[in-house]
């Protein structure tokens, strides 16, 4: 390896930093079943943590940042004059082994920025994986970008050897897309998303059938779409998300706050502040559609579109529908549990385990590790509230609110 | 009756044989660090693998889960993991397989506790060894707080099949070898820091710069960072050593 590699790794790595997935799960692959180097783990490996305190897991860099497109909110758009570099399917993919090798990353996500046309890139990003595949044996985690507008043939050569793909959806609009970026059709987007998905599903039939059928994308596929660079409210991109999910079985949908990075009439000025606060609200709401089941429609009212900053989505939903708690801990059925404030899926299935023993007091909760700090305001123990509050909205709010004054004061006595 | 073993899990299981068939035992206690008191008397207990062998069947037969627990529990840190192990172990006898499902039942929760801390260790040295190649060889030490080394060899061993590799416990000084799909554990072993090779040198760099890069400056959160990555484990990664 030379020199060069550090010029161009730190120009392809910067323009791959805002890609939001960086996730290595889904997978599970001993290598006993394959010749050569890597393995993949079903729940996924962090490696290390940057001083943005995101997970690196995966090497996640772009294949060139030299694009023909023009998209608003993109660095690398053609029209900014920044340094331009490539690298050759044969460099990414000693990079990928050789930080493999020393347990550095779990993998290797490549994007690309559009050089040429669509399926010149496509076609580059394939041939890193069939080296990697082929000629190192590397079986590793693999997640891969698919070039809007490339060929289906491409597509699907790249599906059989990659663990995860996905086609970013940008923008939750069709609108914002065509402002922001002209040259991106919506329905570019949409088939290969549709392609994917068919083919997971057919080999999944075709498995049922044959054993060895080769899978397609076997870690599922992923989206990912900017939030506050376009004026859309929360509820046009839950709803988009929970759309997905439903019609083309996506693996995760992504949110990335907008950071500004250029300057446009048609974006948010470049001083802004990223809306990371509402980026962190949008995923705990994608976490209830996803593991709490709730529907986007009930997160939100006719005359509230946006997700409260303050409280958190599902405290929001208790605190309107107040007349379906309290909720009695020992006989609550399993969705009930997810729907109280502050309550996950572990300690939800703790109690349910727990209580076939006997009647759970609020103790044994507390034993339990249950995070009680919202919980207690919506839920009874054998009958008896816990609160020591009234049972209104308001009193509430206001006593979780003075909670967090104390919290912060208490910080500055230590101080 | 006091027990006291060889700190090998076999020894521990041989006491815990004991207790059952000889006499009660008061607590189980490694033989090296045992205080004499004037009460309680004491026998030490040789390990025996026959007997281990029937007390890890018995335990297996409640469920995999509590064999997982006791034997991840024996791997920690804690000072007083022997005698939770028998407390447990006497409260599971009794209740048979339903004893997993009381969490939070003050002779299983001890038990749950530490081996969840096991479990978390081992997920975050999954991710968080760093080998370098010395020579052909991958080699890595690390200082973990519990003991490791044996839970984490057949992930390594099945990742790199055909590579050969060292994981040194610079605490413990024992190390797992591995080559030709066969590994060892050796205990009693002493290595100092090694020269790197220019290549190596060269591509701790290349990561080192790319982990740097990485972080979106508008969104620096460092306290979140050291959550994730606490400052003990920093001395042997790579990205935050001084290349």
């Amino acid at each position: 390896m030379k020199d060069i590699m550090f010029k161009k790794l730190k120009i392809l790595s910067d323009a791959a930093k805002y890609d939001v997935s960086c996730v290595s799960s889904g997978v599970e692959r001993k290598s006993n079943t394959v010749a050569g180097i890597g393995s993949a783990s079903s729940a996924g490996i962090c490696h290390t943590w940057t001083a943005d305190g995101r997970c690196i897991s995966l090497l996640k860099i772009l294949l060139t940042n030299d694009c023909v497109y023009d998209c608003g909110y993109c660095v690398n758009r053609v029209t900014n004059s920044i340094e331009r570099a490539s690298f050759t399917p044969e460099e990414v993919a000693e990079l990928t082994i050789q930080f493999y090798r020393r347990n550095y990353i779990e993998g290797l996500f490549l994007s690309s920025a559009v050089k040429n046309n669509p399926d010149y890139t496509m076609e580059n990003i394939c041939g890193v994986l069939e080296i990697l595949r082929y000629k190192y044996n590397f079986w590793g985690y693999v997640h891969v970008k698919v070039i809007p507008g490339a060929s289906p043939l491409l597509v699907q050569r790249s599906g059989m050897l990659a663990d995860r793909m996905s086609v970013n959806i940008e923008l939750p609009t069709r609108k914002s897309l065509r402002i922001l970026a002209p040259q991106k059709k919506i329905e570019n987007i949409i088939s290969p998303m549709s392609l994917i998905n068919n083919e997971i599903t057919g080999t999944l039939e075709d498995k049922k059938h044959f054993r060895n059928t080769p899978r397609f994308v076997p870690g599922g596929q992923s989206t990912q779409m900017i939030i506050g660079a376009t004026p859309e409210s929360d509820s046009t991109i839950l709803a988009l998300s929970q759309n997905l999910y439903e019609r083309f079985n996506m693996k995760r949908v992504f949110f990335s706050a907008y950071i500004p990075v250029n300057s446009s009439p048609m974006l948010p000025a470049v001083s802004t502040m990223p809306p990371l606060l509402r980026e962190h609200r949008l995923y705990q709401a994608d976490w209830l559609m996803r593991f709490y089941y709730f529907r986007s429609e009930e997160l939100f009212t006719e005359n509230n579109k946006n997700l409260d900053l303050e409280f958190d989505p599902k405290m929001m939903y208790a605190l309107r529908n107040i007349d379906k708690f309290p909720v009695e801990i020992n006989r609550a059925s399993y969705e009930e549990l997810l729907r109280i404030p502050g309550l996950g899926v572990k300690s939800a299935q703790r109690i349910i385990k727990e209580r076939k023993n006997a009647e759970l007091s609020y103790d044994s909760l507390k034993k339990m590790k249950t995070v009680l700090k919202r919980a207690r305001y919506f839920i009874t123990v054998n009958g008896k509230y816990y609160g020591n509050i009234k049972f209104e909205p308001e009193a509430i709010k206001e006593k979780i609110r003075q909670k967090e004054m104390q919290k912060q004061l208490s910080i500055f006595k230590l101080l | 009756m006091d027990y006291l073993y060889d700190g090998t899990f076999e020894g521990l299981l041989t006491c815990i044989y004991c207790h059952y068939k000889e006499a009660a035992a008061s607590g189980i206690y490694l033989a090296s660090n045992y205080q004499q008191t004037i009460i309680n008397n004491y026998k030490v207990i040789n390990t025996d693998i026959k007997k281990a062998q029937i007390v890890s069947n018995a335990i297996k037969k409640i469920s995999g889960e509590a064999y997982i627990e006791v034997y991840y529990c024996y791997l920690s840190n804690a000072c007083n993991k022997e005698n939770i192990i028998l407390d447990f172990l006497i409260f599971a006898f009794k209740y048979g397989k339903k004893t997993m499902n009381f969490y939070t039942h003050e002779k299983v929760l001890p038990l749950k506790e530490i081996s969840l801390k096991v479990t978390k260790e081992v997920d975050k040295f999954l991710g968080i060894l760093r080998f370098s190649d010395i020579g052909g060889i991958l080699f890595t030490r690390f200082s973990p707080d519990n003991d490791l080394l044996i839970l984490l060899i057949g992930h390594f061993a099945d990742r790199y099949k055909y590579e050969k590799f060292i994981i040194y416990d610079e605490r413990r000084n024992k190390a797992a070898v591995y080559g030709n799909n066969f590994w060892e554990i050796k205990e009693n072993i002493y290595i100092e820091n090694l020269e790197y090779s220019q290549n190596e040198k060269m591509i701790q760099k290349l990561w080192k710069q790319y982990f740097t890069d990485l972080a979106i400056k508008e969104r620096t959160n460092v306290n979140l960072q050291f959550q994730f990555v606490p400052a003990r484990y920093r001395k042997n990664m790579t990205e935050f050593k001084n290349l």
